[in-house]
């Protein structure tokens, strides 16, 4: 199997090494992600565009995916990897599916993309991952990852190009921190809101999202998707 | 900055670990055991990369342990240092060696004579009349040579370390707490107090 | 993939990469040592992979996979049994050596530093979070695999034994784990440092990670084993606030958790804010 070796070339040489090229199977892809859990929905948006270096490849590449009724996965970082690590989510879930006759928690597909990453601890995948979706008590739960599989749950979480941008915004706007006021759990009305500001602006300050806004808004009667416009220079 | 110290003397063979665990610059602890009981009369001092020591000291120490319950006699101290040597020089051809340094104290009671067998982390063996790993020896192996003889005793081998252990805390830049020292005899392996 | 495996198979320590394709995944004939067996890792076809991962994690990588790291964790042994503190901050980005490419981002100021292995076993989280999250869980699974084979609870000596091995056999790859097992077993309360260096110790008072030095500083002068309960809690508590302060890669929050005979009991989640202005309007006492 050694043969499959990326670059490898057999040539009659004095020392049989095979010879190895540079492997960087990884590319950046640019875009943003962004999810909000409410009291009894969830929110997870994302813009669609892909980009590679200063080149847009595409104006319209959906990053988030419906899981289940109750589940929505949102990735960026390299397209390609993300393209996998759903396809692998969405079989495991069809496969639990057909052994338990029952469809995967939000809890337990959570569980599922640590361990996913995890295995790619060696070669990872280069991949963003948030998790949106409502919990086995019906309220909103945001489960947000890095690369190689930690994860946590949390209240709203940014991720992306433009994350370094958005989340100190919603730290401000839905974890009001450092604010006098109380509190305030907020409805879906005001998150929706802030969530459709937050793209618009940091399409104003990040090369690499624009074009569309794809938002899933997720509650106990399923999953609505709505689309939204963003500045396409 | 591990220190590991070797005394053969008439019947007897003496040794001393510093009892340090550092992590970078912190001194996470003191009381560490860095020496493993090979069998009842030879004993094995390690010092080197974290973590190595003591998998690779477990390693021979069960291995030793098994050959004594499967054949109902122990291995001499000679036999024992031939097969540690063979596993740390196997291991170093392999994709992870292990990197630690030894020292193998042992009594032989066929023969009635201890001996110390100094092994580096190249699986360098050699049989010695004394010995010392780590930044110890360069200020202790000069005054083994002044002082050391064939035929010391008990007191004189104790004697003997705390002259070295005396001239590391004079010396040595870093602070040297205390060294833990083990005899082993003809009646087997105790500690004492420097 | 033969050669590959022969390759990892070879070396003293290690068997686990082993048949990677079918373990875990034979359900026709049950095997117990499978229930041992280390899981599987996707391995990248290049010579070395070791290189191939630090290339792409490394500072300077061009598209930086960038793993968490970062923290304040501190866990001590005195009469009343075991506390355990630590910072809840996770840095993503980090520095590079020279001032002129800098991104330094904190990723979370609510990360669960201290994981809950099972009711009476906690470990801390310093090092890769996922590394941490991951072999903690694992080692969760053998001890509850432990008390339904020989009914009754693992040690944590032994527990402990089982993490430092398990990572030990992934030294030199690039695992990054600096942790505290506690609990209280058959001998009383025990406290043990692990790492992915393969290091296992048994101890009075540790602190793991960035901001430890600092921890040690008031830890060490604050200690007596003879402590209150309520005087141990608050030294944690203290130790990882000023740890928080002067460590930039620590901050968010301080969790504290006492371990007893009967378990672990969590003591509460303090941020760090509240903390500077509540021990800034205290007088700092007289030096004992």
């Amino acid at each position: 199997m050694f043969s499959t070796y990326p670059g490898q070339v057999v040539v009659d040489h004095p020392v049989k090494v095979p010879i190895e090229h540079r492997f960087d199977p990884y590319v950046d892809n640019g875009g943003t992600l962004l999810s909000i859990a409410g009291e009894d929905f969830c929110v997870v948006a994302a813009d669609t565009r892909l980009s590679e270096g200063y080149s847009i490849n595409s104006r319209y590449v959906p990053k988030s995916v419906k899981l289940s009724d109750k589940t929505v996965i949102s990735m960026g970082g390299c397209y390609a990897d993300c393209l996998t690590l759903t396809k692998k989510i969405q079989q495991s879930m069809e496969w639990y599916h057909h052994a338990h006759g029952k469809t995967m928690s939000t809890a337990a597909v959570a569980q599922m993309l640590s361990i996913m990453l995890y295995q790619k601890r060696f070669f990872p995948f280069y991949s963003w991952c948030i998790l949106g979706g409502l919990d086995e008590e019906g309220k909103g739960a945001v489960y947000t990852y890095d690369p190689v599989g930690s994860y946590e749950r949390e209240s709203c979480r940014c991720a992306g190009s433009a994350s370094s941008l958005i989340q100190p915004f919603l730290d401000n706007q839905i974890g009001f921190k450092n604010q006098a006021s109380q509190k305030k759990t907020l409805s879906l009305d005001q998150v929706l809101r802030i969530t459709k500001d937050s793209f618009t602006s940091a399409t104003e300050r990040d090369i690499y999202t624009g074009d569309y806004l794809e938002l899933f808004v997720i509650t106990s009667k399923g999953v609505e998707v709505q689309k939204m416009d963003l500045k396409k220079d | 900055m591990e220190t590991l110290f070797g005394i053969t003397g008439k019947d007897f063979v003496i040794t001393a670990y510093d009892s340090k665990a550092v992590a970078s610059i912190t001194l996470m602890k003191i009381g560490e055991n860095k020496s493993r009981e090979l069998n009842p009369h030879t004993l094995m001092l390690f010092s080197g990369e974290p973590g190595d020591g003591v998998h690779f000291s477990e390693y021979i120490e069960r291995n030793i342990k098994l050959y004594g319950i499967r054949n109902g006699i122990e291995l001499s101290p000679r036999a024992v240092a031939s097969f540690a040597r063979r596993e740390l020089a196997d291991s170093l051809r392999s994709r992870k060696p292990y990197s630690v340094n030894l020292l193998i104290a042992g009594f032989d009671v066929k023969t009635n004579k201890p001996s110390l067998y100094w092994l580096d982390h190249l699986a360098s063996l050699a049989d010695v009349p004394f010995a010392a790993h780590g930044y110890g020896a360069y200020y202790c192996l000069s005054l083994l040579d002044r002082y050391h003889r064939e035929d010391i005793t008990e007191e004189e081998g104790i004697k003997l370390l705390q002259k070295c252990v005396g001239e590391l805390r004079t010396r040595m830049i870093l602070n040297m707490p205390d060294f833990v020292a083990k005899i082993v005899n003809k009646d087997g392996i105790r500690l004492v107090q420097l | 993939m033969d050669t590959l495996v022969s390759k990892y198979a070879n070396s003293a320590s290690s068997a686990s990469f082993d048949d990677a394709d079918n373990l875990g995944q034979n359900m026709a004939g049950w095997d117990a040592a499978s229930q041992f067996a280390l899981p599987a890792f996707d391995i990248p076809m290049v010579a070395n992979p070791v290189d191939f991962l630090r290339a792409h994690t490394d500072a300077s990588a061009e598209n930086r996979i960038r793993i968490q790291h970062g923290t304040t964790t501190l866990a001590f042994k005195f009469q009343g049994g075991i506390i355990v503190a630590v910072d809840s901050r996770a840095s993503g980005g980090s520095y590079i050596g020279t001032v002129s490419l800098s991104i330094s981002f904190t990723t979370s100021q609510t990360v669960k530093k201290v994981i809950e292995i099972n009711p009476y076993l906690l470990g801390t989280m310093a090092g890769g979070a996922a590394d941490c999250q991951y072999w903690e869980r694992e080692l969760g699974r053998r001890c509850r695999l432990y008390e339904l084979r020989n009914k009754e609870r693992i040690s944590v000596a032994a527990a402990s034994k089982i993490l430092s091995n398990m990572v030990y056999d992934y030294k030199g790859m690039g695992l990054s784990m600096g942790t505290m097992i506690t609990g209280w077993d058959k001998s009383g309360p025990q406290l043990f440092y692990v790492d992915s260096d393969g290091t296992r110790m048994r101890g009075e008072r540790f602190s793991v990670g960035s901001g430890s030095t600092f921890a040690y500083g008031v830890l060490d002068t604050g200690y007596d084993f003879n402590l209150s309960i309520p005087d141990a809690l608050e030294l944690g508590r203290r130790a990882i606030y000023h740890a928080t302060h002067r460590d930039a890669y620590s901050g968010g929050s301080v969790n504290v958790f006492h371990v007893k005979e009967t378990g672990w009991v969590f003591h509460g989640n303090f941020d760090v804010n509240d903390l500077h202005w509540e021990y800034q309007a205290q007088p700092k006492g007289p030096i004992v």
